[in-house]
Parts: C-alpha cells; structure tokens; sequence
C-alpha cells in the first residue's frame, strides 16, 4: 500500500505518542478510572493502525516488527494464567495480595474518594498482562492483514 | 408469492419486537437486585479497588476474562495461519 | 433536566439511523465505510449517555478505529 500525502504524515507525528501514552494511562489506572486492560490495549492498538495507514505497509515494516508484537502477546497471555495459577491455595484466580501490606496492597477508603495507586492487589497486574496482550494481539492482527492485503494486489497484477 | 410470505413473516417478528419494546421495565430498576446490592456493599472492602466493574471482570469473574483472552488468542492464530505463504 | 436528556438520547438514535441508511445507499466504498464509522461513534456516545464508560472506550477505539482501518486495507487491496 502506497504511503499517504504529507499532510496527514506530519499530523500523524504529532498524535501517535499521545495515543499510546492515553491507552497505558488507561491500563494503569484500570482500578481507579473507568477502563481497564481490554480498553487501553485497544486505543494503544489503534495508534499502530494509524501509523500503519498514513506510512504504508512497505515503509512501517522498518519500525513495526512483527516478531516482537507475538512475543509480548505471548508473555502476557502467559502472565495471566500464572497470576491466575499463584492464588491457587485458596481458589483460583483468588486475589491473595489485597490487604495484606505487601505489593499493591493498602486497603481502600469506603465510600467515594479519589483513589490510591497502591491499592487493589492481583487487579493492576492483571490489568497490565491483558493490556499487554490486548495491544500486541491488535498490532499483529493490523500488520498481518495489511501485508496480505499488498500480496494479493501484486499477485493479481502479475 | 415468496415475497408475500416474506412480508407476513417480516410483520409478525416486528411485531413481537414492538410488543416486547413497549412492556420493558424503566431504565435502571431490575427486578432481582441481591447480587448488585451484595457487590456495591463488599467490592471496595473486599479487594481494595474503587473501580466495582474492573473488580467485578477480574476478580469475582476472573475465569470469564481468561476465556476472552484465549478467543482473542486464537483469532490471532488463525489470521497469521491464513496469511501464513505471504512474503514481506 | 429529564427532558433535556431525552431529547439528546432521540437526536442520537435518529442520526445514527441515518449514517446506517446512508452507509447502504452510497455507491462508493470509502464514502460508505466513513458513514459506519460515523454510526459506531454515535453508538459510543450513546453508552456514554447511558452511564457506561467503559464499553463506549472500548466501542470507539474497535468500532470507529481499528474496523474502519482493516476495511481500508480491504479496499485498497482489491484495486
């Protein structure tokens, strides 16, 4: 796919890294805000979908490597099953680090307030090993498809 | 004659959706409402977020997420399986 | 007030009617997925009025964003 005009080069410069800095501020304060993991993947995946298509396939395949999207999907798929796995003394997917003084563990203030980081146990962990793999699965899933997509126009002109 | 058919049918499944439309409870007052009393009471003292919908998908729904994560895998895998014989 | 935000909620469902309508009526394809993404963020907004913020992020970043960017890879695939 042909890169687009300059115009929409340069404005998309100016964007993208406020895109992908709004999806991991969405991620991380999943436990506070609204949003979460599966959210804050999505609007940081639609960033490489805008780089994907104002640079072109051909040109994005310097910055974009698709080996390193499939390997931080597969560590967050993987964190995921373990985080869910280390509270198995009780249950699974047991919360096992809420109130209990240590990571991520001071007890939250009853009613409405605005929030502490450092609350929340296994939450804001697994919010970033879904986020992780939310993001990745997008960007593999936007690559691989703009790649097909130049292969069956080249195979049909030939 | 099919369209004819095609109508008649078209008109009574509307009709159910109309039916069922105009009858429907007012926004926000279910009818068995223990489950979200019980969460909006304990999900803050319980696993320490203030956020009850993101304590609600990971926590007390956690194995719901696990299943969204591995869909979400898997398409992946299939799309890359189909583009598979592309050269870059 | 109650009123007010009725009338909002109408203006809402009966413009995203007609992205829907005019995503089917027009001839050329990238006109026609511009007008379903126009119908998907009204339907974003729409959560939004109804006090879910969470499904309307995840609804404008897959609906608007990343579904209008594959159907672009689509069309330009095929010409």
């Amino acid at each position: 796919m042909k890169e687009m005009s300059r115009i929409v080069k340069t404005v998309t410069n100016f964007v993208y890294g406020f895109i992908i800095i709004f999806g991991l501020y969405i991620i991380a304060h999943g436990h506070l805000t609204p949003g979460g993991g599966f959210q804050g993947g999505a609007v940081a995946g639609s960033a490489f979908a805008l780089l994907l298509v104002s640079y072109g396939s051909l040109n994005s395949n310097k910055f974009l490597k698709k080996d390193i999207f499939s390997l931080f999907e597969n560590f967050g798929l993987v964190l995921f099953i373990v985080l869910g796995f280390s509270g198995l003394g009780i249950t699974f997917f047991y919360n096992f680090l809420a109130n209990s003084g240590s990571w991520f563990g001071n007890a939250a203030f009853i009613g409405i307030n605005p929030g502490d980081m450092n609350t929340g146990g296994v939450i804001p962990l697994m919010n970033i090993a879904v986020g992780l793999e939310v993001l990745s699965a997008f960007g593999v899933i936007v690559l691989t498809m703009a790649s097909g997509a130049e292969f069956t126009k080249k195979k049909e002109k030939s | 004659m099919k369209k004819i058919i095609f109508g008649i049918a078209f008109i009574i499944f509307f009709s159910f959706l109309i039916v069922s439309a105009v009858n429907m409870r007012t926004f926000g007052e279910p009818i068995i409402s223990e489950m979200d009393d019980y969460f909006i009471e304990n999900a803050q003292s319980e696993t320490g977020a203030n956020n009850v919908v993101t304590s609600i998908v990971f926590d007390y729904r956690g194995f719901d997420t696990l299943g969204e994560a591995t869909v979400l895998f898997t398409a992946v895998v299939g799309i890359v399986a189909l583009f598979r014989g592309v050269k870059r | 007030m109650s009123s007010f935000v009725e009338i909002i909620h109408i203006s809402t469902l009966v413009m995203m009617i007609i992205a829907s309508f005019l995503a089917v009526v027009f001839r050329k394809l990238l006109p026609s997925i511009i007008a379903l993404s126009v119908a998907s963020l009204l339907l974003s907004l729409e959560f939004y009025l109804l006090h879910a913020p969470d499904v309307a992020i995840a609804e404008a970043a897959i609906g608007a964003g990343l579904t209008m960017a594959i159907f672009i890879f689509a069309i330009r695939g095929t010409r």
